[in-house]
């Protein structure tokens, strides 16, 4: 008797809530928080719970995604153009191999329930179907019966109105649905506070600050616990990380830069003498979840994707040469940045296009 | 332009760029230029903001400063006032939420003018006052 589980990521699978202006461009189970994304986490949840074969369904190839499963054991990557059909094939297969039962994860829930409970709850029901369910209402989260379900009809949006024939299992660990890109700042300052049972990665080099392999950070840099920095990051000279914030890998923060309460997502990097309060980065924009307001940078010296660099030079310190806006102090630059002398004034421009 | 007593305010332009802030400079320069200017600026059509209208931001509230006058910032749209806040510059301005609470808030905060004689700190008592006192 095997057990088998279905991940289904990618469009189609997310019960996503609709943010002004595309924030993300990839689903969010992509995303790195605190140096895992969440579908990584839930496969590895899985595999933990020693289930034999857990499938990965997508709708949209991604090879970085793929390229992180292969780390694990028992797991298959499968690309789908209809999920639905992804889906009931795959546990048509499964039913056929011996799987008699599978678990199924639609979209990007991460629930820290016992599996194991789950999957002898379902099987004492004696039902198709057990879905999850919490205190705020039920989860995209379900083990079926391969044999009963591969003739039901199986799609996301079925499933998730699939009232009949199913029993209902409370789950009181934690859970997070991940719909938005709110849930991905609560969820890393629920993975510093420890409210999750998953503990940062990296080295706790003070209580409460991970640094994750390959990160720098400035001696001159304040880190106010908790706080993780991700795998190759930078943290330069004066600047301030404090309540609950994670930089994610491949970011960089440049002199003088506050960041508090806030996610810098991967690749991103952030300009000098700036406040970053209560906010989620993703290359140039900035959603700023007091004031429910996503804004789009395109002045790449304000806020840009790694990699896209201003100017000439590919320095990774470029904003340090940069001048500061009216009114505050400036940085001499390099005799070799500056700019001939004009007369008239230019436009350096924090270019914000609100979305 | 409208104006209330010694309140002025104005409507920012809607898309407070490098062009635009000019314009919209040498319109407020002359306002400034008088003694203890008061500006009050509408932001509620403001749809697009960077550096240079930051930058003339702060070159007015200097030169307003500078004459013992202030400006005011008033319906700002919550993208705007990310912005500010992101570049560190909302703290420097008081915020309303209408340019009516704003022109108010002026009229509240109106004080007489301290005598030129007495320093800053003092309290309007002089030395041989507190001798005779004890």
């Amino acid at each position: 008797m095997g057990l088998g589980a279905i991940v289904v990521v990618g469009p189609g699978a997310e019960n996503a809530s609709v943010l002004p202006g595309s924030f993300l461009a990839r689903p969010l189970a992509y995303f790195e928080v605190l140096g895992r994304s969440t579908v990584e986490r839930v496969i590895e949840r899985f595999v933990r719970a020693d289930v034999d074969i857990v499938t990965v369904l997508h709708a949209k190839a991604d090879s970085g995604l793929k390229a992180s499963f292969t780390a694990f054991e028992n797991v298959e990557f499968q690309l789908a153009n209809d999920i639905a059909a992804g889906m009931r094939q795959k546990l048509k297969e499964y039913s056929e191999n011996g799987i008699d039962h599978s678990f199924l994860v639609l979209g990007n829930v991460y629930a820290e329930t016992d599996l194991l409970d789950l999957y002898y709850f379902h099987r004492e029901a004696r039902q198709a179907a057990t879905r999850a369910m919490d205190r705020e209402g039920v989860l995209d989260l379900w083990v079926l019966d391969c044999a009963k379900a591969k003739d039901q009809r199986i799609d996301p949006q079925h499933l998730r109105e699939w009232k009949t024939s199913h029993t209902s299992y409370f789950i009181r660990e934690y859970v997070n649905r991940l719909t938005d890109p709110r849930d991905l700042r609560r969820f890393a300052s629920d993975l510093l506070r420890g409210r999750c049972s998953a503990p940062p990665p990296g080295r706790e080099v003070k209580r409460g600050i991970w640094i994750d392999e390959g990160a720098e950070v400035h001696r001159r840099a304040r880190l106010v616990a908790p706080a993780y920095i991700g795998r190759g990051s930078e943290i330069m000279e004066d600047t301030l990380v404090t309540r609950f914030s994670n930089i994610e890998k491949d970011c960089c923060v440049n002199y003088g830069t506050v960041i508090e309460d806030s996610s810098i997502l991967q690749g991103t990097e952030i300009g000098i003498c700036l406040d970053v309060c209560h906010a989620v980065a993703n290359g140039n924009k900035l959603l700023k979840l007091d004031r429910n307001v996503v804004i789009e940078i395109t002045d790449t010296n304000v806020m840009r994707p790694n990699g896209q660099v201003a100017g000439q030079g590919k320095d990774r310190k470029w904003a340090r040469n940069v001048l500061m806006f009216g009114g505050r102090k400036q940085r001499q630059p390099p005799i070799s940045d500056l700019q001939p002398a004009d007369s008239a004034p230019k436009q350096r421009g924090l270019l914000a296009n609100f979305i | 332009m409208s104006s209330k007593s010694p309140v002025i305010v104005m409507e920012a332009p809607e898309k407070w760029n490098h062009s635009e802030a000019q314009a919209f400079l040498a319109e407020l320069q002359p306002l400034l230029q008088s003694d203890r200017p008061r500006v009050v600026l509408d932001c509620s059509q403001v749809q697009h903001m960077d550096s240079a209208g930051i930058e003339m931001l702060l070159n007015c509230m200097a030169e307003a400063m500078k004459r013992d006058g202030d400006i005011k910032l008033a319906s700002l749209s919550p993208a705007s006032a990310a912005i500010l806040e992101l570049m560190r510059v909302d703290r420097l301005f008081e915020v309303f939420d209408t340019s009516e609470e704003a022109v108010r808030s002026f009229q509240a905060v109106a004080l007489p003018d301290a005598p030129p004689s007495l320093p800053w700190y003092s309290a309007g008592y002089g030395l041989a006052d507190l001798k005779s006192a004890s």
